[in-house]
């Protein structure tokens, strides 16, 4: 590894990210490896390693890598980290950071678009409030408008919108 | 019916290594000192530790208390009442006055001191509080399994067994020993911040002992990073790093397996695995004194940023000494009782100054 291909600004650029400043804390314990069930499936996925070469500053390495969007947002790392870094929130400023920059798999570009939709990413049918009537529980309705208004999107009128009621 | 009265220049709260060294020194200076501890024997936590000599002294530190304690029982300065506890206490004249109450709890122990054995009143010019620090109580990590998984012990539950020679070819022989350090320490999750200081130490020593014992033994030491436990630590290592397999990974459980606890922990660049061992001991650490609190009330000391006991003497004459003002090794507790030591020997020297003079 050369030093002169790090940015020494790049933590600094996580941790100025909502949910990155966690990363200050690591102690790089591994207690967060020895757990992560993604870890436990996939060889490559560490969380410590993506922490250390996020502290490096391997920049691009990191924001272009593929395993950042394999995180399956457990909190098990948290829970047993003792430095309450969060690392699923680390995660997900980096992320924030890669898709700026575009590098957003597919993938996530479709779980967007379902947001954006229905404003749950499972749509609601009238299998779920069947069930619910059958349990005297009240519908639940789909309200996209929400997330239409944070992703700026104009609001989809009339679509999945009212329908369940 | 009145009280007993024990009046006194130094009143020492606590019978470990602390606070008989705070007695040995006041008594060195000419200064006399009462020593009230709580438990029907002195020498609090040393006297469950074993000696921990191998081919050599390891310096552990615990044969100290032996020496310290022949030392008390022979200075005609020093008194001592065991099983003893201090009630109430106010500010008055230029000291304090303490009511003590007997503790009717358990076997009296050897060694120096006799059981109170009414309630008294005592008048002192300063006030040591030596009461030492509480062991983390590792059932509060549950992850490690502590109290659930078969095979899981603190160290301090090690150290008894070590004492009472439950280990070796012809006791209990494990094939494999896991250390897991910084259980109750370090860890913000907790909100114990602080490095307890002697758990690289003692798990080290104890490490090298079942070696010692059992040489077909294999220990691990799981640890973040390895705190300075003393004189020449850092030549010692490379030689420990022979003896035992050093693993710089934070476990993440301890789980009940077929033959045993299992340790799962991920090396770097490599993927998780879940390790089976015989014993696994975790490494507990020193927080502050069990009623910190109501003890700080008592003889108006605060409490710093961890919950250790602070306290310099000031217009009140009070002072703290040992594990009770933060961890601190064996040593490190007896200098820092000759250090309140002095202070309180100052106080005394200038408040007789002062009447006299
Ligand atoms: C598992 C473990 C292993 C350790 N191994 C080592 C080692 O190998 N080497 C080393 O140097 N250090 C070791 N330590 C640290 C060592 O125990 C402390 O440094 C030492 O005990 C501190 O001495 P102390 O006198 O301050 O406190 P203590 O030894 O705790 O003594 C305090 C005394 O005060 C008494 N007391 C408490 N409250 C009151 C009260 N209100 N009134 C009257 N009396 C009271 C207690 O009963 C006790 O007798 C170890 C600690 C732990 C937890
Ligand atoms: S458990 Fe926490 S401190 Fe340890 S390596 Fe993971 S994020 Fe860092
Ligand atoms: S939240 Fe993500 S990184 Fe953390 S343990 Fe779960 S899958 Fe692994
Ligand atoms: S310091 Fe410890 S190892 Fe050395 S002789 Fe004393 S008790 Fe034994
Ligand atoms: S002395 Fe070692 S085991 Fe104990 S808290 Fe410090 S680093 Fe952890």
């Amino acid at each position: 590894m050369r030093l002169n291909e790090c940015d020494p600004g790049f933590k600094h650029e996580v941790a100025a990210e909502p949910g990155g400043a966690g990363i200050r804390a690591c102690f790089a314990c591994a207690a967060c490896s020895a757990r992560c069930p993604v870890g436990a499936n996939r060889p490559d996925y560490d969380p410590r390693r993506l922490i250390r070469l996020t502290l490096l500053g391997r920049r691009e390495e990191v924001l272009a890598s593929p395993l950042i969007w394999l995180c399956s947002s457990c909190y098990t790392c948290g829970e047993v980290c003792p430095q309450q870094v969060r690392f699923t929130e680390v995660l997900t400023a980096i992320k924030n950071i890669a898709s700026r920059e575009g590098h957003a798999p597919p993938s996530a570009k479709i779980t967007a678009e379902l947001l954006a939709k229905q404003g749950r990413l499972l749509e609601v049918t009238d299998f779920e409030n069947d069930k619910r009537a059958d349990l005297g529980l009240p519908p639940v309705e789909q309200r996209p408008q929400d997330f239409q208004a944070i992703l700026g999107l104009k609001p989809s009128e009339g679509e999945a919108g009212e329908e369940p009621r | 019916m009145t009280n007993a009265q024990l009046d006194t220049p130094v009143l020492i709260l606590g019978g470990g290594v602390a606070g008989l060294a705070a007695a040995v020194d006041l008594a060195r200076r000419g200064v006399a000192a009462t020593i009230i501890e709580r438990e029907p024997r002195l020498g609090g936590r040393a006297s469950q530790f074993c000696c921990k000599a191998t081919e050599a002294c390891a310096r552990c530190g615990a044969c100290r208390l032996g020496e310290l304690m022949a030392q008390a029982a022979h200075l005609p300065q020093i008194t001592i009442y065991t099983a003893a506890l201090a009630v109430a206490a106010q500010p008055r004249g230029d000291g304090w006055q303490v009511e003590l109450a007997p503790q009717p709890n358990g076997e009296i122990g050897p060694g120096p001191g006799r059981p109170l054995s009414e309630r008294a009143t005592l008048n002192a010019q300063a006030v040591i509080l030596a009461v030492g620090g509480e062991a983390f109580n590792p059932a509060g990590k549950t992850r490690f399994g502590h109290g659930r998984v078969e095979g899981v012990f603190s160290a301090l539950e090690l150290e008894a067994m070590l004492a009472q020679g439950a280990l070796g070819p012809k006791a209990m022989a494990p094939a494999k020993v896991a250390f897991i350090q910084c259980v109750g320490s370090r860890d913000a999750s907790l909100g114990r911040l602080w490095c307890s200081r002697v758990c690289c130490g003692y798990a080290l020593r104890m490490g090298r002992v079942i070696r010692g014992l059992l040489p077909e033994s294999e220990v691990t030491f799981f640890h973040m990073d390895v705190q300075d436990y003393g004189r020449a630590w850092e030549e010692e290592l490379p030689e420990l790093r022979k003896q035992m397999r050093f693993v710089r990974a934070m476990p993440g459980e301890v789980t009940a397996g077929d033959g045993g606890p299992e340790v799962t922990y991920a090396l770097a660049g490599e993927q998780a695995i879940k390790e089976g061992f015989d014993l696994v001991v975790l490494s507990v650490g020193l927080g502050p004194p069990n009623g910190a609190s109501a003890l700080g009330e008592l003889f108006g000391a605060a409490k710093d940023s961890d919950g250790f006991l602070t306290a310099d003497g000031g217009p009140a004459g009070v002072f703290v000494a040992g594990a009770a003002a933060g961890p601190r090794s064996l040593n490190e507790s007896i200098v820092h009782g000759g250090l309140a030591a002095s202070q309180a020997a100052s106080r005394v020297a200038s408040l007789s100054e002062a009447r006299h003079g």
